[in-house]
C-alpha cells in the first residue's frame, strides 16, 4: 500500500484529539465510596465497565474515522508488478516534413524501429508538431505498424518538448525508448526551451533528411493589403536564387500576379498592383515544387482589418472639453496614436444615427458621456459589448449614473458617488494587462492628481487599480463575450490632472487595447486557431460571423537543421524525470483504483457507528 | 415491657455524645446507666438463691429485692444481691468488614456504632452476670473471646471492641457456621452486621442456629446515606470491599435503589420472624436504646 500524498497522513496526528477528550472526561464522575452497591446493580442503569467498553468503542470509531479521512486524503494505492518496457516511435509530422520524399522515408524509419521492438516490448506511435497526438496506444507492433497508414504531413510547426511528455505519460511510469523520426529541425526547440526524459529511457534519433538531401525552398512569409496593391515578402530559403511568379487569389480565383525574384538565403518583397475588394478570402500563392508545399501559401481575411477605429462617445455638440478644448481631445489624441487605428469623435447625440454595421466593425468604444444617448443608441451599444465588443466608460460630468444602470441591466446595478480629493492612482495588480507593460513605471501613475472621482461599489466588479483612499479606480467585469472597463474618474483633465503626466498615453493606450482584445485577432497561425478552423491554413469564419485567417507558422519554413548531438544537449536526463514519471503512474494507479472513496464511505459508517454507540 | 427512656436521658444514647467520649468501657457504662436510668421498672433481677451483698437502691430496680427490713433500721434503701449463678451465655458476634467502616451522615461509623452496641450489652449482661463473649469477623474470625461472666472479662471484652480495626470483605455464614458447631449449651447469639450480602445463607445460618436451641438476635446497622440514598450529581459509586463499580445518576436510580433495599429488610424480617429470630434494622444516626430494648425483651423471653 503506497500513498500519493503520505503527507495528509500527518492529519492522523489528530487522533490526540479523541483520545485527549476520552482521557479527560473520563473522571467527570466522582468516586464515591459506597457499601451497598449490590443493589445498585438491580437499578436501570449503566455499568462501570459496560460504560467503559462503550466510551472505549466510541473513542475506536472517533479514531478510526479520523485515520481513514486522513488516508483518503493522502490516496491510497496499491502498486501493481512493473509495467512491460515501452518503444515509443515519434513522427514529425510538421509541414517542413512535406518535401520531396521526405515523409516516405521518415514512414520507413518508423517501420524499421518497429520491426525492431524486442520480445515483450510494448509498441506505441505519435505523430506530432506543435502537438503530440497519439495514433497507436502501447501494443503490438502490427497494429503500431497499421496505423502509420495514415499519416501525412500537416500544416504544424516543429514543437519537440510536446513528444517527450506525451511518449513518457504513455509509458505509465514504465521504462522505454523514444524513437524520434524528424527532420532535426532547429526551430523545432525554442532559444531558452529544454525538455527532461527520465534516466530509465532510451532516446534514439532517426533523420529522415538523410545526408543527401539538398535544402530547397521558397516561402511566402507574409502579406498585406496596402490601399490599391499588394505586399507579400517571399523568402528563399534554398542555396540558389530563384524566380517565378507570385498569385493574388480571391475566393479561389486568380485575380492577380506578379513575377518575382529572390536571392539564395534572401526575402524580397513583391508589390502586386491590384485593389483588393472589400471581404473575401485573399491568398498569396507561390508555386514550389522542390520546396515546402506548407508555406507557398498566404492567407488574408478581406474585411477583418477594417475594424480598426475606435469610436470615443463626447457630450453633445459644440460641447467643450477642459481649458477650451474640444470635448475629449486628450483623449481621443491619446487614441489616436494606436499603430494603424483611427478614432471618432461622435456626440452622443449622434450614435443613434450610426448603422448598426458600422457600430460593430469599431475596435472599441469609449463612452465618456450619456448626455443625448438616446434609448436605441444605448440598445445598439448593448448589442455592440454582448457580441464581443469592448466599452471603456470615464466617469465624469457628464457620464450619468442613472443611465447607465437603465442601459446595462446589471444586477446588482451600479452604484457610484461623487467623492472629491486630492486622491492618488495606484495598480492593485501589476500583472493585470493594463499594468504589465508599465513594469515598476507603473508608480508613475501616482504622480497625478485626482480633486473628484466616483466612489463606485464593487459588487459585479474586478478591481484593477484603487485610489489612495481604498476605493475603486479602475474596474472591470465581462457582459456575455464583451468586456467593460470603468475608469472612476475623468480622462479629459476636468477632474485630474492625468493627460499632462507621461504616463496617460500608455495608460490610456493599454486599457483600451484590453477592452478590445476581446475581438482584436483577425489572423492566427495553425497552432492557435479556433476550433472551427480544422488546422488547416485558410480564412475562415468565427461564430461571431467575423472572418479571420489562418496561416502556417513560418518558423518552420527555415530548413535549419541540428545535429543528432545537438540535438541531445536539449535533453536533460535526470532522475526527476524518472520520479515525475513515477508520479503520473503513482497519479495513474490511483486514479483507477479510487481507495479513498472506500475510506470516505467506511469513514462515514464508522461516523454513523459512533453515533449510534453514543446514543445506546 | 420496659418503657423507652425519656427525651432527657436519650442524650446519653446519643450517638453523636457517645462518639465524643473516651474509652468503649465509659461509652458502655454511659449507655447503660443512661438507658437504665430512664426505666421505670428494672428489666432483670438475679436468679441465684445465695445471698451475696447488699447494694444501695437504684431507681428502676425491683422492689421485692429492697430489704424493708435494713430500711427499717437505718432509714435506707437497699436490695439484696445475691451469689448468682450464671444461667446465660451471649455471644456478640460483631461484622468488621470493609462496609462496616463505612460512616455516611452518622457521628459514627458502622463499625463504631456496633461496637459501642456490642460493648453496652456486655456491660448489661456483666451487670446481670451473664456471661458473654465476643467474635469480631470479616471472611476470616478475627478476635474471638469466650464467654465469661467475670468482671475481669469485661474489661478484656470492652477491650478488644475498641481496638476492632475494619477488615476486609465480609462472609457472614462462616462465623454462624463455627458458633453453632461450638455451641455445647443453649446460649444468646447476636449478631451485629450490616447484613449487604446474599441474605441467602446468612438466614439459613441464623437459622441454623436457631434450630440447635440457641436464641438469635441480629442487629442490622445500616448508615443514614445508606437508608435514604440522598447522593447528588453523576457518580462512581465504588463498593468499598470489591472493585465493583456503579456510575449513574443518583436522582433517576434512587427509587429504585430503596426499592431494592426496602426489599432486603423486609425479607431479613419476614424469613428472621418466620423462624423466631429478633431482628432489629438499627439507624447509626439514632439513640442506642432501641438496641437494647431489643436485647432486654429476648432476654425476659429466655427467662
Amino acid at each position: 500500500m503506497s500513498f500519493l500524498y503520505p503527507a495528509f497522513l500527518l492529519g492522523g496526528l489528530a487522533i490526540a484529539l479523541p483520545i485527549v477528550l476520552h482521557l479527560l472526561r473520563r473522571d467527570v464522575a466522582p468516586e464515591v465510596p459506597f457499601t451497598a452497591v449490590r443493589l445498585l446493580h438491580k437499578s436501570p442503569i449503566e455499568r462501570a465497565h459496560r460504560r467503559r467498553l462503550r466510551e472505549l468503542i466510541l473513542l475506536a470509531a472517533r479514531i478510526a474515522a479520523l485515520l481513514l479521512l486522513a488516508a483518503a486524503f493522502a490516496r491510497p494505492y496499491v502498486q501493481g508488478a512493473a509495467p512491460p518496457p515501452v518503444r515509443v516511435i515519434a513522427v514529425d509530422r510538421s509541414y517542413s516534413m512535406g518535401a520531396p520524399g521526405v515523409f516516405d522515408r521518415a514512414l520507413d524509419l518508423a517501420r524499421s524501429a518497429i520491426t525492431d521492438a524486442g520480445p515483450g516490448e510494448q509498441v506505441a506511435v505519435i505523430a506530432f508538431d506543435d502537438r503530440a497526438e497519439v495514433v497507436s496506444a502501447p501494443g503490438r507492433g502490427a497494429d503500431a505498424r497499421a496505423s502509420l497508414v495514415g499519416l501525412r504531413p500537416g500544416f504544424g510547426a516543429t514543437r519537440y518538448p510536446a513528444v517527450f511528455q506525451q511518449a513518457v505519460d504513455l509509458a505509465a511510469g514504465a521504462p522505454g525508448r523514444l524513437v524520434l523520426v524528424t527532420d532535426l529541425q532547429r526551430a523545432g526547440w525554442d532559444v531558452d526551451s529544454a525538455t527532461a526524459l527520465p534516466s530509465n529511457w532510451t532516446l534514439e534519433i532517426r533523420d529522415a533528411l538523410g545526408s543527401g538531401h539538398a535544402a530547397q525552398n521558397v516561402a511566402v512569409t507574409a502579406a498585406g493589403v496596402d490601399g490599391d496593391r499588394i505586399v507579400a515578402a517571399i523568402e528563399n530559403g534554398g542555396p540558389t536564387p530563384r524566380t517565378g511568379r507570385v498569385r493574388a487569389i480571391v475566393d479561389g480565383k486568380e485575380t492577380a500576379a506578379t513575377d518575382y525574384t529572390v536571392g539564395a538565403g534572401a526575402t524580397a518583397e513583391v508589390t502586386i498592383p491590384w485593389r483588393a475588394p472589400a471581404s473575401g478570402a485573399l491568398s498569396i500563392v507561390v508555386d514550389d515544387p522542390d520546396g515546402l508545399p506548407g508555406d507557398n501559401a498566404r492567407f488574408i481575411a478581406l474585411g477583418s482589418a477594417s475594424r480598426g477605429t475606435s469610436l470615443v462617445i463626447t457630450g453633445s455638440d459644440g460641447s467643450a472639453g477642459s481649458a477650451g478644448k474640444p470635448a475629449a481631445f486628450y483623449f481621443s489624441r491619446a487614441v489616436a496614436t494606436v499603430d494603424g487605428g483611427g478614432v471618432d469623435v461622435l456626440p452622443a447625440s449622434r450614435v443613434a444615427s450610426m448603422s448598426a454595421e458600422d457600430l460593430a466593425n469599431r475596435r472599441e468604444v469609449a463612452l465618456l458621456s450619456t448626455r443625448g444617448l438616446e434609448r436605441a443608441a444605448r440598445e445598439r451599444l448593448m448589442a455592440f459589448v454582448k457580441a464581443g465588443g469592448g466599452l471603456f466608460m470615464a466617469a465624469g460630468p457628464d457620464l450619468e449614473v442613472p443611465i447607465i444602470v437603465e442601459m446595462t441591466g446589471w444586477q446588482p446595478p451600479i452604484v457610484a458617488h461623487e467623492q472629491t480629493g486630492p486622491l492618488t492612482l495606484a495598480a492593485t495588480d501589476l500583472r493585470h494587462p493594463v499594468f504589465q507593460p508599465f513594469g515598476a513605471l507603473s508608480a508613475n501613475l501616482g504622480q497625478a492628481r485626482f480633486d473628484r472621482a466616483w466612489r463606485v461599489t464593487e459588487d459585479g466588479w474586478s478591481v484593477v487599480a484603487r485610489f489612495s483612499n481604498g476605493t475603486p479606480a479602475l474596474l472591470e467585469r465581462t457582459m456575455e463575450r464583451g468586456r467593460v472597463v470603468l475608469f472612476a474618474s475623468d480622462v479629459d483633465r476636468r477632474w485630474n490632472d492625468l493627460p499632462l503626466h507621461p504616463a496617460f498615453v500608455p495608460f490610456v493606450l493599454e486599457t483600451l487595447r484590453y477592452v478590445s482584445g476581446v475581438r482584436a485577432m483577425h489572423d492566427y497561425v495553425v497552432a492557435q486557431a479556433p476550433a472551427e478552423a480544422a488546422h488547416t491554413p485558410g480564412v475562415y469564419r468565427g461564430t461571431d460571423g467575423r472572418p479571420f485567417a489562418v496561416n502556417v507558422d513560418i518558423r518552420e519554413s527555415a530548413l535549419v537543421t541540428m545535429t543528432a548531438a545537438d540535438f541531445e544537449r536539449q535533453i536533460q536526463r535526470s532522475s526527476a524525470g524518472t520520479v515525475q514519471a513515477a508520479v503520473r503512474q503513482a497519479r495513474q494507479t490511483e486514479g483507477h483504483q479510487s481507495y479513498w472513496q472506500y475510506g470516505l464511505v467506511l469513514m462515514i459508517a464508522t461516523l454513523v457507528a459512533e453515533s449510534v454507540a453514543g446514543r445506546a | 415491657m420496659p418503657s423507652a427512656p425519656s427525651a432527657r436521658e436519650l442524650r446519653f444514647l446519643d450517638p453523636a455524645v457517645i462518639a465524643r467520649l473516651g474509652t468503649m468501657e465509659l461509652k458502655a457504662r454511659t449507655v447503660v446507666e443512661g438507658f437504665l436510668s430512664g426505666l421505670h421498672q428494672s428489666p432483670y433481677r438475679g436468679f441465684s438463691v445465695e445471698f451475696a451483698e447488699y447494694r444501695q437502691y437504684l431507681p428502676g430496680d425491683d422492689l421485692s429485692t429492697l430489704d424493708w427490713k435494713v430500711f427499717a433500721r437505718s432509714d435506707r434503701h437497699y436490695v439484696k444481691q445475691f451469689q448468682e449463678e450464671t444461667n446465660l451465655e451471649c455471644h456478640l458476634l460483631i461484622d468488621v468488614s470493609a462496609s462496616m467502616a463505612y460512616r455516611g451522615a452518622s457521628p459514627m461509623s458502622k463499625l463504631e456504632y456496633g461496637s459501642v452496641l456490642a460493648g453496652s450489652l456486655a456491660f448489661l449482661m456483666n451487670r446481670q452476670r451473664d456471661a458473654a463473649g465476643l467474635m469480631a469477623f470479616d471472611e476470616r474470625i478475627g478476635v474471638r473471646l469466650p464467654a465469661s461472666a467475670r468482671r475481669g472479662h469485661l474489661h478484656s471484652l470492652l477491650i478488644a471492641l475498641e481496638r476492632l480495626e475494619p477488615g476486609r470483605r465480609s462472609d457472614v455464614p462462616r462465623p454462624l457456621q463455627q458458633l453453632a458447631e461450638a455451641l455445647v449449651r443453649r446460649s444468646l447469639v447476636v449478631l451485629i452486621s450490616d447484613l449487604l450480602d446474599d441474605p441467602e445463607p446468612i438466614i439459613k445460618g441464623l437459622r441454623h442456629l436457631k434450630s440447635r436451641g440457641n436464641d438469635v438476635i441480629v442487629f442490622q446497622l445500616l448508615d443514614p446515606h445508606e437508608l435514604t440514598f440522598p447522593f447528588d450529581g453523576s457518580s462512581r459509586f465504588k463498593d468499598v470491599e470489591s472493585a465493583d463499580e456503579v456510575t449513574a445518576e443518583p436522582a433517576t436510580v434512587r427509587t429504585a435503589y430503596l426499592q431494592a433495599l426496602e426489599a432486603l429488610t423486609a425479607r431479613y424480617d419476614r424469613e428472621l420472624r418466620g423462624a423466631d429470630i429478633d431482628y432489629r434494622l438499627l439507624d447509626t444516626s439514632k439513640p442506642l436504646d432501641f438496641a437494647l430494648l431489643g436485647y432486654l425483651a429476648a432476654r425476659a423471653r429466655r427467662k
